[in-house]
């Protein structure tokens, strides 16, 4: 059980920091990315790419996340002006559709060129001792970069001059103008580290497991399923209804059985809509 | 509800205005039954029309839902699912005869997506948040396909034996069952349309609070169209399991049909009589055009989607008819005709 329950947590730290990327997009902008996982995938497999040409590893991931990083940044300048142009539903619905398109262009394009190819990083060494359950390092490392990640983000939104005039535009985006700060500035980085972000979930997924080309829609699905259940636009929502769920992953993968488990956290998402729409940490009014 | 009394003018519509309503729904059923002279003898051809027409139904249904009353339903394979395996169930493992089985499961589908617009609509959800929990639904259903295996027989499908021995089984008969579903829900719709619920269902459309302060019962009408269109593709996806005698998890998956009907109603144009018809033709066109370049089909349907959202967010038809209507010398069309 605890050895259950610890799984659960470096695999929750991962989905934690999967859903801050797509709610901190969702917060600023009311685009729903739903080609979050794909950008992912991208970044990882631009990664296993560059090591099968010999590059170090530390520089081939670097060059993945650097690569994510900057398609984000193309996105956002190039596709999803006209989304930002309207306003109100008009805006949400366009930018999930515009996504949506992308995703499959990505995951058709990754699928079509590289089929076979796969991110997986081997962590040597042998298993450490923790609380008496013997963890693989590169389960300890992931969770040891999702944690320094989230914390470096916590940090960097709070004190941060640009930081905090993210958290301005996702409270008020008109108030924020006017207080001369440029939500379209202000979305491109956050659109740009998002995917950065969502890579590296991609490379530390990939210390345990082998991230695949295909893995996209289910990354997506997981990233929607934590921001949801973490509130949209909440980044401390969504690292706690990370680490809850994915502690509830694995012990339902463990006790019921997998297909149950994918059915359990869909119905987590759905009934926080339902109960609280405004997620785990919410204080119960609209987030938009 | 009296306020809802449609205004005097078209009260007193004459009965040409009946047949100009009616009249582009028999232009095109006529015309759709005419596509067997051509295509009768390819077996593969019969089977691309048939899923272009099963489509139509299912956008007609969730033209009803998203189209009419703005509810985002991204469960619309899994509604058909519910009529799929619900009536092969019904009718191969408990014994009923088949219709009763399709009727049974297309109420199934009807509840099932009643509940969900209840639970929307009582907890006021927006576009997006009905968008999630119905895609959770959606995804949710699927895993249960997958896993009550028992049941459903997993991945590797079910055999639906109900209608094989009927014309149901035969090469053309079934497109012409299709074709008159199709037309049937297109007649539905037109009638909504012109009844007291249409007026309901526009005013909502246009302005919510408005609507509720001149009477409208604005939760109850969102409901009814929740239901309606449920039942609409319960019963398309129930009929389809019947004819094509084999069902499988992925006849119903999302990335196979919301995906499409989405596209194929914003190719249409979202809220209009013609526009699911429209765009489930030029996306079986497109799609049948692609089926050789397979490997990178998906990549160019997402770039189809991408194009079309961006250069025609008002989809396309109606873009494409506003620019003729300019070039026309402005001839104004009534809400009511046949492009509405």
């Amino acid at each position: 059980m605890k050895a259950v329950v610890l799984d659960g947590i470096v695999l929750g730290l991962q989905f934690g920091l999967l859903g801050v990327g797509l709610t901190l997009v969702y917060g600023l902008g009311g685009v729903l990315n739903l080609a979050h996982g794909q950008i992912a995938v991208l970044g990882a497999i631009v990664a296993a790419l560059r090591i099968d040409a010999g590059s170090p590893t530390f520089v081939a991931v670097l060059t993945g996340l650097a690569v994510a990083g900057v398609i984000g940044l193309l996105l956002d300048r190039t596709l999803l002006r006209p989304v930002y142009r309207l306003r109100g539903e008009p805006r949400v619905l366009l930018g999930l559709l515009l996504m949506l398109g992308v995703a499959f262009i990505v995951d058709g394009l990754l699928v079509w060129r590289y089929p076979i190819e796969a991110l997986s990083l081997r962590i040597g060494g042998d298993p450490v001792d923790v609380l008496g359950v013997g963890m693989r390092r590169g389960a300890l490392l992931a969770s040891a970069i999702a944690l320094a990640t989230g914390a470096a983000l916590a940090a960097y939104l709070r004190f941060a001059t640009l930081g905090r005039a993210v958290r301005s535009v996702i409270q008020d985006e008109e108030g924020a103008q006017l207080c001369g700060i440029n939500p379209s500035m202000v979305r491109s980085v956050v659109l740009a580290s998002s995917a950065v972000l969502a890579a590296l979930v991609a490379v530390t997924r990939s210390m345990t497991s082998p991230i695949t080309v295909d893995a996209g829609i289910d990354l997506t699905i997981l990233a929607l399923i934590v921001a949801v259940v973490g509130g949209l636009g909440s980044v401390s929502g969504a690292f706690a209804a990370g680490v809850l769920l994915g502690i509830v992953n694995t012990v339902s993968a463990h006790y019921i059985g997998s297909y149950v488990t994918t059915i359990v956290l869909l119905g987590a998402a759905a009934l926080t809509i339902v109960l609280r729409p405004s997620g785990l940490l919410g204080r119960g009014q609209e987030t938009g | 509800m009296q306020v809802l009394a449609p205004p005097a003018e078209a009260a007193g519509r004459t009965r040409t205005s009946v047949l100009r309503a009616y009249a582009p729904i028999a232009v095109v059923g006529v015309l759709a039954a005419l596509l067997p002279l051509r295509y009768g003898d390819s077996r593969t051809m019969m089977g691309v029309i048939i899923g272009g027409v099963l489509f139509a139904a299912y956008v007609v249904g969730f033209n009803v839902i998203f189209g009419s009353t703005g509810q985002l339903f991204l469960c619309v394979g899994a509604l058909a699912g519910l009529g799929g395996y619900g009536s092969a169930l019904l009718s191969d493992r408990w014994g009923l005869p088949m219709v009763p089985a399709m009727a049974l499961a297309a109420l199934l589908a009807a509840a099932v997506g009643g509940l969900l617009s209840f639970v929307a609509v009582s907890r006021s959800l927006g576009v997006i948040f009905t968008g999630i929990v119905t895609l959770a639904f959606s995804l949710a259903f699927q895993n249960l396909l997958l896993g009550q295996r028992d049941l459903t027989r997993g991945e590797t499908g079910l055999l639906v034996e109900a209608g094989s021995d009927t014309f149901l089984g035969e090469q053309v008969a079934p497109y012409y069952t299709f074709l008159a579903l199709a037309v049937v829900y297109l007649v539905v719709y037109r009638l909504l349309q012109r009844s007291r619920v249409g007026w309901a269902f526009r005013s909502l459309r246009d302005d919510e609070l408005a609507a509720e302060l001149t009477g409208v019962d604005v939760k109850l009408h969102r409901v009814l169209a929740g239901t309606v269109g449920s039942a609409m593709i319960g019963l398309a996806g129930a009929l389809y399991a019947h004819s094509e005698g084999f069902i499988s998890p992925s006849t119903y998956a999302f990335g196979g049909v919301d995906v499409r009907v989405v596209v194929m109603l914003a190719l249409g144009g979202i809220g209009s009589l013609l526009g699911p018809v429209i765009g489930a033709a030029a996306f079986t066109a497109l799609d049948e055009w692609l089926v050789s370049s397979n490997e990178y089909r998906l990549v160019i349907y997402g770039a189809v989607i991408v194009a079309l959202f961006l250069g025609f967010p008002r989809g396309v038809a109606p873009t494409v008819q506003s620019l003729l209507r300019r070039f026309s010398g402005g001839r104004r069309v009534r809400g009511g005709s046949a492009a509405r």
